[in-house]
């Protein structure tokens, strides 16, 4: 076990950490990092700082729901003939930290009752006969690999601090990690550091009541939220509540530039849904053809009023901290961490994740327990309680008839064959359907907005039947995760709406990024995946060329392998596929139902039909 | 033949003794009636977000809108909200201890004589006054519970078959609250849909058959990017408020503040905010005792008809929920005779989630309807 102190590198999230032991009221600290990085040795480790006895409470990925929030506890229960209370995790974790490491892959049942449990304070239970109300304050910490996917953003929203993701790999510092791993460098002040840092922590505990912060201050942090789009208003009070920390953790009264920095880096940052004012200088580092990140949520829908948050650059007054100098910091923060870390955080999902990295432990979990019904007790497991419900009533009169029958009876319960009752599981989630809409120069204008149709009218569709859906779009070099797989047809609406046409088809590309978005969902439980196509079918960029810049132009023959390729892996995963051909009779030289014929998929000729009919088609 | 509610009460058991219905309703049931998990945030000290207040008051004056369904982004304060409206809900008299919360003349019909017990009588039954009960509905919660079963304990320890009651029946004439109602189980938003359609509950499970009243508002709240709700639910709600994130600084300063103070100590600040809060509460009375005298021209009534018709709203309820809507918002106003101002001000409430969908469609649906609005009243024209 490595101490706290022990730990090398992730310095913001050591930071935050403390913060966090600072103020509970924080609610969390979520660490994206890549494999290896030690972050789920430094998470573990934060029971080092925290008074003894605090609970720590880590949550298994697989954690049944029953397990999570509590339930009836069977063995005592039947021992002692009424109904003993075991309580879930989220309850026990109360006073305490909840620990969940691979953050992102945590089902999304389990994310909404801890959810639930943050908003509440407490755990409801309304199971199987059982009614109660389970204190449930604890700190979250999160930890997950970014090339997992993205953690749900109503669960970010609970968290107080989430810690930049730093791509870069210190090389030493992970040696350093390598070393203390191994015992090589054991560090004999460990305990006295320990110490010190908790002594510290303690006396910024007391320190922190007398933490005072001016109105200019709070108005800048939360100008600042509004200038990145941060949705909502819990932002605002952890960002006030980390300065506030930071503070007092440097034995200050008042709150300071570096406090507000720092709050601005781990609380706002990382929840920007969209670049700050004045664009064009962040716009301008980058690359001309990558626009503003398509799926940051709802920059269309809150304009910020841009009188109260531009910067006023023209006056430069002697003031202390005024709002504007608060921003003008804020654009400070942004530079040092932006653009990457709008891409990192809000955009993750989009990297390219080394395949089957982790995960695959998970896909026996089963479905979510749903109910239960009469059934043949080899055919499925056994829901207990209900049968112990439709036995209970009979237990007089069977033992009457038994001790008629054979004079005794020697069993507590008699339970008959037709108590049993069957536990229903329900498939977690339906099916994701991954939409690869061509965006390419040669789809022409007018079977795009015929094609959105379509698309439109299978969102309608997958919405009724609460499936997922995911949104990439191909032009140009590579094609683009628009949509990570989510339940929001409106949010595949609006990037639909905006979706620019023109350039290359790098149909292989998209078939990629749609195997690997595939590969993800399948980690989360999603069985069935079908592709939907919207394409002429003619790719021409290789995939070859995103990776090697200086290599060659490939050749058609070698596109069209690429394309083989991946179909046939597409075919190999058990995806289904449906390609909409969006081309005219008279250009078409058959490409599209070849791809389907590789895909082994079902091949529509778009033109020829209406949207509403294709989508029908498509799913029927 | 299907028992009636009092099943619940005297059950199967032959040990049950007639007359006692009244006390055994109580029963062992008393310690589980949830302990409360202290004062909520107070409703009046909410900033913004009017359009959701709205809903809930309206729904407060008038049940019969059909509740309300609150979609935003999150942080926005939705279930604080509808946390909040416990404390400015009025009394209601029930039955003492019914775990239905049924008054003496429902309680009386659903416990018609049956053989061998007198007609109960208004006399013999003690009458209490509770707030208005507002059940909330966890995710997690199960069909049995939420329906209510068979009473494990009592059929384990005395082989008693007594009927549990679950959240349905405790949410009999108050409010049913479910948060992120978009990701609710599909089976349990069955069992909803079933029950808020019939106003009853009923039960065949473990060899128990009931049926209790069980009318309440719906109240949902949910951020429609973790995903959508089924349109057979979503057209259950009478009103679809919609909340978006404050971007004028000094109100979410002020939320900010607020919040802290709150934080800080509770019991301070709801006393600084008692007074709003009866304030409230009176004006909502008042709109409860108004609304009876509230009257609809055949004029307006017409145009409201017409408005339904040039959005293309299928079925009535559109035109009924607008209807009931705008009594009660010309109640809340203190007004006696409803206006087209009254419809206008909410038009947007009660048909925004009734309009086709139309995936092509782009414009805003509250536009859209401001704008057969102004067609209907005849103000195009002049624009």
């Amino acid at each position: 076990m490595i101490a706290f102190t022990d730990i090398v590198g992730m310095d913001m999230a050591k930071q935050a950490l403390m913060l966090l032991a600072v103020d509970p009221s924080l609610g969390g600290v979520v660490v994206p990092a890549a494999v290896g990085s030690g972050k789920s040795t430094l998470a573990r480790s934060f029971a080092d700082i925290l008074p003894e006895e605090t609970p720590f409470v880590e949550l298994p990925l697989n954690v049944t729901e029953d397990r999570l929030i509590g339930g009836v506890d069977l063995e005592a229960t039947l021992a002692q003939g009424e109904r003993v209370v075991q309580h879930g995790v989220l309850s026990k974790a109360h006073g305490g930290v909840l620990y969940v490491d691979s953050l992102s892959l945590l089902d999304s049942s389990a994310i909404s009752h801890i959810m639930d449990a943050m908003s509440r304070g407490a755990v409801l239970v309304e199971r199987e006969g059982l009614s109660e109300v389970h204190p449930s304050k604890f700190m979250l910490i999160g930890t997950y690999d970014p090339s997992d996917g993205e953690v749900r953003m109503g669960l970010l929203d609970r968290i107080g601090m989430i810690v930049p993701f730093n791509t870069q790999n210190d090389y030493r510092a992970r040696k350093l990690i390598v070393k203390c791993v191994l015992g090589e460098n054991g560090n004999e002040d460990t305990e006295d550091e320990l110490k010190m840092l908790m002594g510290l922590i303690q006396a910024a505990k007391e320190q922190l009541p007398l933490v005072s912060m001016t109105r200019e201050q709070m108005q800048g942090l939360i100008q600042s939220a509004v200038s990145l789009g941060v949705e909502g208003n819990r932002a605002d009070i952890f960002a006030i509540r980390a300065a506030k920390a930071s503070a007092a953790l440097a034995q200050r009264t008042d709150v300071d530039e570096d406090d507000l920095k720092l709050a601005l880096k781990l609380v706002l940052v990382p929840r920007a849904t969209r670049m700050p004012e004045p664009e064009e200088e962040v716009m301008d580092e980058m690359p001309p053809d990558e626009e503003m990140p398509p799926d940051t949520p709802e920059s269309e829908e809150q304009d910020a009023p841009e009188d109260s948050s531009e910067p006023d650059s023209n006056e430069e007054e002697e003031q202390e901290e005024t709002p504007d100098m608060i921003e003008e910091l804020m654009m400070e923060a942004v530079e040092t961490e932006l653009p990457d870390n709008i891409m990192n955080i809000s955009l993750a999902a989009k990297r390219k994740s080394k395949s089957g990295s982790r995960g695959e432990a998970l896909n026996n979990r089963r479905g979510r327990f749903v109910r239960s019904q009469e059934g043949e007790m080899r055919s499925g497991k056994v829901a207990i309680i209900p049968t112990l419900i439709s036995a209970a009533p009979w237990q007089e009169s069977r033992k009457q008839e038994r001790k008629k029958k054979y004079g005794k009876v020697n069993t507590a319960l008699v339970i008959n064959k037709e108590d049993v009752r069957i536990k229903k599981f329900r498939d977690k989630s339906g099916t994701l359907y991954v939409f690869m809409v061509d965006a390419s120069g040669s789809m022409a204008l007018n079977r795009m907005r015929q094609a959105k149709g379509a698309v439109s009218h299978l969102l309608q569709n997958a919405y009724v039947h609460r499936d997922q859906v995911s949104l990439i779009s191909f032009r140009g070099k590579e094609a683009q995760l628009l949509l990570p797989p989510s339940q929001s047809v409106d949010r595949a609406k609006r990037e639909l709406d905006v979706l620019p046409t023109g350039g290359g088809t790098p149909l292989a590309s998209a078939l990629f990024l749609g195997l690997e978005t595939a590969k993800q969902a399948r980690t989360k439980g999603v069985s069935q995946i079908m592709f939907v196509l919207i394409t002429d079918g003619r790719g021409n960029i290789s995939l070859q060329s995103l990776y090697d810049q200086d290599a060659p132009k490939a050749t058609k023959e070698e596109v069209e392998n690429e394309i083989e390729g991946l179909a046939a892996t597409v075919f190999a995963e058990g995806i289904a596929s449906v390609v909409i051909d969006t081309q005219m009779n008279y250009l078409s030289r058959g490409e599209a139902p070849k791809l389907a014929e590789k895909l082994g998929g079902r091949y529509f000729y778009l033109p020829n039909a209406k949207a509403e009919e294709i989508a029908m088609a498509a799913l029927s | 033949m299907t028992q009636t509610a009092s099943a619940a009460n005297n059950t199967a058991s032959t040990k049950a003794k007639e007359g006692s219905v009244a006390k055994k309703a109580s029963g062992p049931k008393k310690a589980r009636t949830k302990k409360k998990q202290g004062q909520a945030y107070p409703f009046t000290a909410i900033v913004g977000q009017e359009e959701m207040k709205l809903s809930l008051i309206l729904n407060i004056i008038d049940p019969r809108i059909g509740g309300v369904l609150v979609m935003g982004h999150r942080g926005t304060g939705k279930s604080t909200t509808v946390r909040a409206l416990a404390e400015v809900l009025p009394m209601i008299e029930r039955v003492k201890d019914d775990v239905y919360n049924r008054n003496v003349n429902e309680y009386i019909e659903a416990e018609k004589p049956q053989k061998g017990r007198k007609t109960l009588a208004p006399e013999d039954l003690t009458i209490e006054d509770i707030p208005v009960p507002v059940v909330d509905l966890p995710l997690g919660a199960t069909e049995d519970r939420v329906c209510g079963t068979i009473d494990i304990e009592q059929a384990l320890t005395s082989g008693v078959k007594a009927f549990e009651p679950g959240l349905l029946a405790q949410s009999n004439r108050g409010f049913l609250y479910i948060d992120e109602v978009n990701l609710l189980d599909d089976h349990l938003v069955d069992v909803l849909l079933d029950v808020a359609a019939s106003g009853r509950n009923v039960v065949e499970r473990e060899g128990i058959s009931i049926r209790h009243p069980a009318r309440f508002v719906l109240v949902g709240s949910g951020n429609p990017e973790e995903g959508e709700l089924r349109p057979q639910l979503l057209d259950r709600f009478g009103l679809h408020a919609r909340i978006i994130t404050i971007t004028d600084v000094a109100k979410r300063v002020d939320i900010v503040k607020r919040r802290h103070e709150y934080d800080e100590d509770p019991q301070a600040f709801l006393k600084k905010w008692t007074r709003e809060q009866k304030k409230l509460q009176k004006k909502i009375l008042g709109a409860k005792d108004l609304l009876p005298e509230v009257t609809m021209s055949d004029e307006v009534l017409t145009d409201v008809a017409k408005l339904c018709m040039q959005l293309g709203i299928d079925g009535h309820r559109g035109e009924l929920t607008i209807t009931r809507t705008a009594h009660a918002f010309a109640a809340f106003s203190g007004d006696k005779e409803v206006t087209m101002d009254h419809v206008r001000a909410i038009a947007g409430l009660a048909l925004r989630h009734r309009l086709r969908k139309d995936p092509l469609e782009t414009m805003d649906p509250g536009e859209k309807i401001e704008r057969e609005l102004a067609k209907v009243l005849g103000e195009v024209e002049e624009v």
